[in-house]
């Protein structure tokens, strides 16, 4: 295991509080308590992270006082603080070592907030206003989290008034906490068990993905209509943003909205079919869905002998200015090529040339011919959403008849 | 070690591909200029089309009429593809296995889709000859046949349009000192042999 990270991160919080640190002697404390006593390496962070303050006197440095009161948008990494908000979410805890997490807000902005279960704190409910004295902000995942205590206190206090949010444009999201009003533009096939409902969302300046887990009594979005849609957690994922509805309010709405399609549409010959069309086998693994090699090899899972069949072609339009690449599932390979899944399977079954059989056939369905396809762009690839042949149109000889008969 | 680089650096713009132009037999034929763009092995090479573009890779769809099975030792394929306009000299060789062996299923006359190389050869007694190295050749139907011409006579139309506005355009035109009339006139005698 690799405790560089780690090793930086803990001693940059003593270096920048003006003290030196030995880095090996960090990394040999991590260590220790991660391989000899197998203490997980966050909570191994944590104790090394303290005792090191203590050692240097800057726990009670800090610990001092309740910190200033501030409004949520002024917090920041690191500081004490006091603040008045209202509980507008809660989820369930994803550890018995949180008694509470959820959202609070302010008219400023929210936040999410982690109790933890050693600090004995009330449980706060939902709706309410609460003053928290001397909670600790601090980051995780790249996004700021305030952190209730044992040293934290929590008073009920009077309604807030214009706590409201304004809605975010959805290309303008950061990660953390978001309040969009969008229209579901697409409902997704659920890749997880425990996933109640995926799909996209959009609003006029953007699309984004969202997330919906079975929890309690959460309910699905109706593809095509408006929400408005406070609090909603914004998590990023290899530089990718997508909305978590677990933690908001969402309240659907009659009107409609202009939407952004998100989506390109492409003219031209398919030009060439790559290697990996046709039929392939996916890994079974829950959440993997990688494609397996010839040998059922997933990179990652290794040698799955239940792996699950798709059709899927990859390749290159061309309209003779530029040539873009494509990527076609299942249900639009089966609309193009007149072969379906279970045909396919057949196909390969019962032939000597196997999967090939069905790369072949399919090719000679649709290499050469001329096509539409629209689709969201994704790394300069379309991610084909609708596409069919193109008819031909006589109607389009008599222009070109006209053009080329010009200068006679 | 550094010609290494390329191939473990991690790719920050996707590979593009070079379109494939649509132009029509007669004015691939009157083809005789070929360059490189940079003196690097790897950079493509493009034939220069006298309406006025480079040219790298072309779509043509046409009639196969005639395909022929050549050499011993390295085996190759030679047809003939026919649009309104003239004949595509095709062939498939052992570099393009996969073309040959779609050329091998397919059999004259059927209407083909063709997608390859130009190159231009030229003869000791001055003479030259452009064939097309097939990279994939797949049967098509009439529609996809007719669809083509008429992309390919609006792309040749949208070339003499630019008329020397472009730098391939006037290189075009000081090299050829072809009248673009000439391609207007193949293009519209392609168009009207289409039944309307």
């Amino acid at each position: 295991m690799d405790y560089s990270d780690t090793v930086e991160r803990v001693s940059q919080k003593i270096v920048s509080r003006g003290h030196t640190v030995d880095k090996s002697r960090i990394e040999q404390k991590l260590k220790q308590l991660v391989e000899e006593f197998g203490v997980p390496s966050a909570e191994a962070e944590r104790t090394v992270t303290n005792e090191l303050f203590r050692e240097f006197g800057i726990t009670t440095e800090v610990a001092t006082g309740a910190g200033d009161q501030k409004e949520i948008n002024q917090f920041q990494n690191g500081e004490w603080v006091t603040t008045e908000g209202k509980v507008v979410a809660l989820s369930s805890a994803p550890s018995p070592a949180i008694a509470q997490t959820g959202i609070f807000a302010d008219k400023s902005g929210a936040i999410r907030f982690v109790t933890w279960s050693k600090a004995n704190a009330p449980l706060m409910e939902k709706n309410r206003c609460y003053r928290l004295e001397s909670a600790v902000v601090d980051e995780f995942r790249g996004v700021l989290n305030l952190k209730i205590h044992s040293g934290t206190v929590i008073k009920e206090i009077e309604s807030l008034e214009n706590i409201q949010p304004d809605y975010t444009p959805i290309d303008d999201l950061n990660p953390g906490v978001g309040s969009v009003k969008a229209k579901v533009i697409q409902e997704w096939d659920s890749t997880h068990e425990r996933m109640l409902q995926s799909g996209l969302l959009g609003d006029e300046s953007g699309t984004i993905k969202f997330v919906i887990w079975r929890d309690g009594d959460v309910e699905k979005l109706t593809p095509g209509s408006v929400y408005s849609i406070y609090y909603a957690l914004v998590d990023e994922y290899q530089g990718r943003l997508s909305l978590n509805l677990n933690t908001a309010t969402v309240i659907p709405e009659d009107e409609d909205i202009e939407v952004t399609s998100g989506e390109t549409s492409f003219s031209g010959a398919f030009v060439h079919m790559a290697p990996g069309s046709g039929l392939i086998k996916r890994c079974p693994v829950e959440g993997c869905n990688r494609v397996l090699s010839r040998q059922n090899y997933c990179p990652v899972h290794e040698i799955q002998p239940k792996f699950v069949y798709d059709l899927r072609i990859k390749g290159w339009l061309d309209d003779g200015r530029n040539a873009r690449e494509l990527l076609i599932q299942r249900e639009n390979v089966e609309k193009l090529t007149g072969i379906n899944l279970e045909q396919a399977q057949e196909i390969a079954e019962n032939n000597p040339l196997g999967m090939d059989e069905v790369f072949l056939r399919m090719r000679d369905q649709v290499l050469g011919k001329y096509l539409s396809c629209r689709g969201r762009e994704i790394e300069h690839r379309i991610l084909v959403s609708e596409c069919a042949f193109d008819a031909y149109d006589p109607a389009v000889l008599a222009d070109l008849l006209n053009r080329a008969g010009g200068d006679e | 070690m550094n010609e290494q680089q390329p191939k473990t650096a991690p790719q920050k713009y996707s590979f593009e591909r070079e379109p494939a132009k649509r132009v029509f037999a007669a004015e691939l034929r009157e083809t005789r200029i070929h360059f490189k763009d940079a003196d690097d092995e790897k950079s493509p090479s493009y034939v220069l089309l006298p309406t006025g573009e480079r040219c790298n890779r072309i779509f043509a769809v046409g009639t196969l009429t005639e395909k022929r099975k050549q050499g011993d030792q390295n085996l190759f394929y030679r047809a003939r593809v026919v649009d309104p306009t003239g004949t595509f000299f095709v062939m498939a060789g052992s570099y393009q296995p996969e073309a040959m062996q779609q050329m091998a299923r397919i059999e004259p006359p059927s209407f083909v889709a063709v997608v390859g190389k130009p190159t231009i050869y030229e003869t000791p007694d001055g003479a030259f000859l452009i064939s097309v190295r097939c990279e994939s050749i797949t049967v098509v139907d009439k529609d996809a046949r007719d669809h083509w011409v008429l992309d390919t006579a609006k792309a040749t139309l949208d070339r003499l349009d630019l008329d020397g506005q472009t730098p391939d355009s006037a290189r075009a035109r000081a090299e050829y000192q072809t009248d673009p009339a000439i391609f207007r006139r193949m293009v519209y005698e392609a168009l009207a042999q289409m039944k309307i």
